[in-house]
């Protein structure tokens, strides 16, 4: 399959003259009635555009923009899956996407009752025991669960002495970062030769300062850490907690749960394991579940239902409070919903095996021309490193994009040396695996020249990223 | 099984599907789960439907606000945000293939800096509560100082964002008053508060009684060298003056008001734009313009050593996710409407507010006269009876509106007892005044 991106040369909306026709009501009101004389705008530049042309500068600019819809996307730890079609139709039915935040409750008992269903089935899913559905994303969910972890030491009168928090080094950058940005300090500890955590490291690690361990699993080298138990029960008997980022659940619906693994708090990405579209960046949605001790520690409101009326329920006694304006990406939860319902528990399952089948198999068909370190039995990504060939993993990723298949993440997790992280999700098929391996294998018959000159098939050539951040040009002139 | 299935475990030499799980101890296996079978398309759009009945959505004239509001969105902006090359794609980590969203991107950051007039704009942040967060932090992160100076007419959720935001960082919040004649900042009692250790001080225009604060703009004077921090509505900026202009360091908003639709609140859009010499402290993702191999111009995610898939715990924030395809529809919405086109969309809502407080003037015993200042969507009115029966009596009547001011700012609700807020926007026409009018009447 020969691929060639749309490239136009396109220009800015700023550059487009074709004269503003949008029609609004009219005002007959002189302005200086309506508007403090102090205060009024002397300038304002905006585009002076048709709608028509509006309308065709971005659909342009969506022609040079690869996506799931287009193409094979493995991009590893983004769980790249099919985004359905009807929870885009049910995202736009106007009894749910025309209702106001603040509006009285008796009016929105449908989208409560959704998020009430939806609350349900993650719970289920996790084997947890409360949830709260308002972080934006999955790294918001991750401060909220820190902050939980705060605030439950608090209470417990140990935050004084327990500031660290361990991650493992295969950890995704948000895990650090989300741990930092609620006063913690971070400690990392390293992986052992299959990958793992390595336990004596832990076990050194962990101390009467630890507040809690951050850890997803299967970790980013997609191996299911099956010390997971003994791992809990490590840091629980220090006194700490055990934080779960639910990034790679998409391995592990229906097979085991971060509840039975021992974990007190965890994060889901709707937009990675259940399919609400990415948006090119976001939205996300990053619910938060703990386990029942913790319950009155999640931000408020959560959804109860009583006497069959579903309610904002605000009563969490220890609440860490807000992080968001109302209760969560509505929007998304609703899509999330619907791709539960629809696929169900069976489907559930069905999808967990396909990813991970895709995986394994997609992980042999490479193994032959690629290093892929620790345990071969993959989860729902695998790691390789393109050191041995020769060639480096940002080349081959041009070669890969240059095909019409989205490359995998490069250089993640930073324990493996030119390193290509590859989820290919449940949504691809054989052909589509075989296909993605003969592309990988082909990249290695270009000699290293060729390769620095891709890609050549996209709407731009290499690009400079050093001049960007060095010019810092961050809007038009 | 698939054939196709059973042929790919074949490859592996696997007999079934558990042995994938081999790895997953026995003893670790859940039991099944309890979310029910699935179902039809068919069966799920049916559902779908009768859920969404039961949200009572058509019939009712609305005067909804605070912060959230039904405006018109030109049918376009739905169009392009639901075109599958936006909407399924992932964070243009590989650039050269995602082109048309960093491109769209950049004309965001542009536009945005633009209404807000200021030097840079980020690709945009989860709302606009979390934006204010954020932003309190970063001035933090560029000074270093430890109070926080806060508008008594602060919506208690923004404050709450706030508190939530920077509990690890030990920051003291102050608040500071409004003047009670007109409603604006108190600049005598701001004055009064600024000191060597405050970091930053939050204003906002319109403030949380929806009234444009004429002393805004001289807020620089009084604040000296600590960071401004100023919250917007986007759309007033189509004839109100920008925080650029009154020199703030952040401007922050709720974009929801540029095309995006209510939702229940979510997903929204934070915009979060600031002065150039403030960028290293910035939280996250930004796109900057290049060249490629050719010569041609390009774009990329740039100062990615500010973020956290780089400098994990030293990152300037967590943020991975942020609401790229609400920034498209902001552009496209901004585009379509063009200036004079939000310059009208503003004078209409303030039109309609004229207009508003005129049906409350007309009924006897509400006081929509609480200030001399000039309101822009949201009006809070004093009513002759208690919130809770106002409130249920004009739904009776199918209007919805009169959000209780203590719900929103609780900390002043002793000064306005049996208040409520009520919100316009340049949907609302004589006919919404005349039905509020009659259903007031009657309470």
């Amino acid at each position: 399959m020969g691929y060639h991106q749309a490239s136009y040369d396109e220009p800015l909306i700023k550059d487009i003259h074709s004269g503003t026709d949008y029609k609004v009501p009219a005002v007959q009101d002189k302005i200086e009635d309506l508007i403090p004389a102090s205060l009024l705008r002397k300038k304002i530049d905006l585009p002076d555009v048709a709608e028509f042309d509006v309308v065709r500068h971005y659909t342009r600019l969506s022609q040079m923009n690869f996506s799931v819809d287009i193409g094979t996307y493995p991009l590893g730890s983004c769980t790249m899956k099919f985004n359905p079609k009807f929870a885009d139709r049910i995202s736009q039915i106007d009894g749910f996407s025309e209702t106001h935040p603040l509006q009285d409750q008796g009016s929105i008992q449908g989208s409560l009752k959704i998020m009430y269903e939806l609350q349900e089935y993650l719970k289920d899913i996790s084997d947890m025991d409360a949830i709260t559905l308002q972080p934006l994303a999955g790294a918001q969910g991750e401060f909220v669960g820190i902050l939980i972890v705060r605030k439950y030491l608090e209470d417990i009168g140990e935050i004084e002495k327990r500031r660290e928090i361990i991650i493992p080094d295969s950890a995704h950058g948000t895990n650090p970062a989300s741990a930092a940005m609620a006063g913690f300090d971070v400690v990392e500890v390293p992986s052992d030769s299959n990958g793992m955590v390595d336990l004596d490291a832990l076990e050194a690690a962990l101390s009467e300062r630890t507040a809690a361990f951050m850890i997803t699993n299967p970790n980013t080298l997609g191996i299911f850490d099956r010390n997971i138990v003994k791992i809990s029960e490590m840091v629980h008997r220090s006194g700490a907690l055990l934080y779960y980022d639910g990034a790679n659940f998409n391995a592990i619906v229906g097979i085991t749960s971060p509840g039975i693994m021992g974990f007190d708090i965890v994060h889901y990405n709707l937009h990675k394991t259940f399919a609400t579209p990415h948006g090119g960046g976001g939205p996300g949605s990053g619910p938060v579940a703990v386990k029942a001790y913790l319950k009155d520690y999640l931000p408020v409101p959560v959804v109860s239902l009583e006497n069959g009326r579903y309610y904002l329920d605000y009563s969490a006694s220890k609440t860490i409070g807000k992080v968001a304006s109302y209760y969560g990406a509505f929007n998304m939860l609703l899509r999330a919903w619907a791709f539960i319902r629809f696929h169900g528990s069976d489907g559930l399952l069905n999808n967990t095996q396909r990813a991970v089948l895709n995986a394994n198999y997609l992980s042999r068909r490479l193994s032959t021309s690629f290093s892929i370190p620790f345990n071969p039995l993959k989860k729902h990504e695998l790691v390789l490193s393109t050191e041995k060939t020769g060639k480096r993993a940002l080349d081959i990723g041009k070669y890969i994009i240059d095909q019409g298949v989205h490359a995998p993440t490069v250089y993640f997790p930073l324990i493996v040396h030119e390193d290509m992280m590859i989820e290919p999700t449940e949504s691809a098929s054989k052909d589509d695996l075989d296909r993605y391996a003969r592309i990988m294998e082909d990249a290695l018959k270009e000699d290293v020249e060729q390769l620095k000159r891709r890609p050549l098939n996209l709407a731009s050539r290499r690009i400079d990223e050093v001049k960007a951040a060095r010019d810092l040009k961050l809007k038009w002139d | 099984m698939s054939d196709e299935r059973s042929f790919m475990l074949q490859a592996m030499n696997m007999k079934s599907m558990d042995e994938l799980f081999s790895d997953v101890p026995a003893s670790m296996r859940k039991k099944g789960l309890r979310v029910p079978p699935g179902i039809s398309e068919y069966e799920l759009m049916e559902e779908a439907k009768n859920i969404a009945a039961m949200n009572r959505y058509e019939g009712y004239r609305k005067f909804l606000g605070c912060g959230i509001y039904d405006r018109i969105i030109p049918s376009s902006v739905d169009s392009i945000i639901s075109r599958s090359e936006f909407l399924t794609s992932y964070t243009p980590y590989q650039p050269e293939m995602s082109q048309g969203m960093l491109q769209s991107l950049f004309e965001y950051q542009s536009l945005m800096s633009d209404l807000m007039g200021m030097d840079v704009t980020n690709a945009s942040m989860y709302d606009g509560y979390s934006a204010l967060a954020e932003a309190v932090r970063m001035a933090y992160r560029i000074n270093g100082k430890t109070e926080v100076l806060i508008p008594e007419t602060l919506y208690r959720g923004k404050l709450r964002v706030i508190e939530s935001y920077t509990r690890g960082l030990g920051l003291k919040l102050i608040s500071y008053g409004y003047e009670k004649e007109t409603g604006f900042a108190d600049l005598d009692d701001l004055s009064k508060k600024v000191g060597e250790n405050v970091s930053s001080v939050i204003c906002e225009n319109p403030n949380g009684f929806g009234i444009l604060d004429e002393n805004v703009p001289s807020l620089r004077e009084v604040v000296g060298k600590s960071m401004i921090i100023s919250y917007v509505d986007p759309v007033s900026l189509g004839v109100i003056r920008p925080p650029g202009d009154y020199d703030s360091d952040i401007a922050v908003a709720e974009g929801q008001s540029l095309g995006v639709h209510k939702n229940l609140g979510g997903p929204l859009l934070g915009i979060m734009s600031f002065k150039r010499e403030h960028i290293r402290k910035s939280p996250g993702r930004i796109i900057g313009e290049s060249v490629d191999s050719d010569g041609k111009k390009a774009y990329v995610m740039t100062l990615q050593t500010r973020e956290q898939h780089i400098r994990r715990e030293k990152a300037m924030s967590n943020i991975c996710s942020n609401q790229a395809l609400m920034a498209v529809a902001a552009s496209t919405y901004l585009s379509i409407l063009g200036k004079k086109g939000l310059r009208n969309v503003a004078l209409k809502t303030a039109s309609n507010m004229k207009k508003l407080i005129e049906t409350f003037r007309h009924v006897e015993g509400y006081n929509p006269d609480l200030f001399s200042g000039k309101h822009f969507s949201d009006l809070p009115v004093k009513a002759p009876v208690d919130n809770e029966k106002l409130r249920k009596s004009l739904l009776e009547k199918n209007i919805q509106g009169a959000i209780p001011f203590d719900s929103i700012l609780p900390n002043l609700s002793d000064l306005f007892r049996n208040t409520s807020f009520f919100s316009v926007t340049e949907k609302h026409n004589d006919d919404d005044f005349s039905a509020l009018k009659s259903a007031l009447e009657v309470v």
